[in-house]
């Protein structure tokens, strides 16, 4: 079990809830029954093929999950899990 | 429609011209309303593009992280991203759109010469494809 906090523009699919607790003993399993239980934010997170978008990185409290495991990281019932976007820009002729 | 109050707009006008030539970036706080947006807070964020930053930014999602946890600390929203384009238009670029996120507004401040010249809003769409003009009040 985990604490979610849920971005502003994503509470719409969450009955308005900042944050919501959900089972599962690792990651991934949290992050499944977030969607499962609000179905509608599958594919603000999620493509199609079931890849975690592009765009959206998860925390597991201050840690990337990238680094500690991914999916599989252990999530106990203290832990708080973030999604937060990657976020850059340029201009043409700024990539050298 | 999004609108800035006087104080977050300085702040981030400063902090464009301030980061002149290169691009700032930073997280704006507020208020979202049935259809409209009020930002009450800039955050200034570090830009952490690793080479010449005159053309490009890129934000430490780490930074967001503690961005939005100020926020809810602070009982506001996280609303909205603002970024400079030094000496060029505010348009909302390829490469931003491709690095962009659909959850948020984008403001871009047009920096000509180190003076702010003028700002445009965009919502980015899911698959980085589009990004619609949203009215920008400040
Ligand atoms: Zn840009």
């Amino acid at each position: 079990m985990a604490k979610i906090l849920i971005p502003t523009p994503l509470r719409q699919f969450t009955a308005k809830q900042d944050s919501v607790t959900v089972p599962g003993a690792t990651v991934g399993e949290v992050l499944t029954a977030l969607t499962t239980e609000y179905p509608d934010l599958r594919k603000q997170i999620f493509t199609e093929e079931g890849k975690l978008r592009s765009f959206v990185n998860v925390y597991l409290n201050d840690e990337d999950i990238r680094y500690i495991g991914r999916d599989a990281a252990p999530a106990a019932d203290a832990d708080t899990l973030s999604l937060v976007p990657s976020i850059a820009g340029g201009m043409p002729g700024g990539t050298n | 429609m999004i609108r800035i109050e006087p104080e977050p707009w300085a702040a981030m006008v400063a902090h464009g011209q301030a980061s002149y030539p290169n691009e700032c970036c930073g997280a704006m706080l507020g208020s979202t309303e049935r259809d409209s947006k009020t930002v009450r807070q800039a955050i200034a964020l570090e830009n952490a593009f690793d080479g010449v930053q005159a053309a490009r930014y890129e934000l430490r999602p780490e930074d967001l992280l503690a961005a939005d946890k100020a926020a809810r600390e602070r009982k506001m929203d996280l609303i909205g991203i603002y970024h400079s384009h030094p000496d060029c238009d505010a348009y909302f670029s390829t490469t931003d759109l491709q690095n962009s996120c659909p959850w948020y507004s984008f403001v871009v401040l047009s920096i000509q010469k180190g003076e702010f010249h003028h700002a445009n809003c965009f919502l980015p769409n899911f698959d980085q494809t589009e990004a619609p003009k949203e009215e920008l009040i400040y």
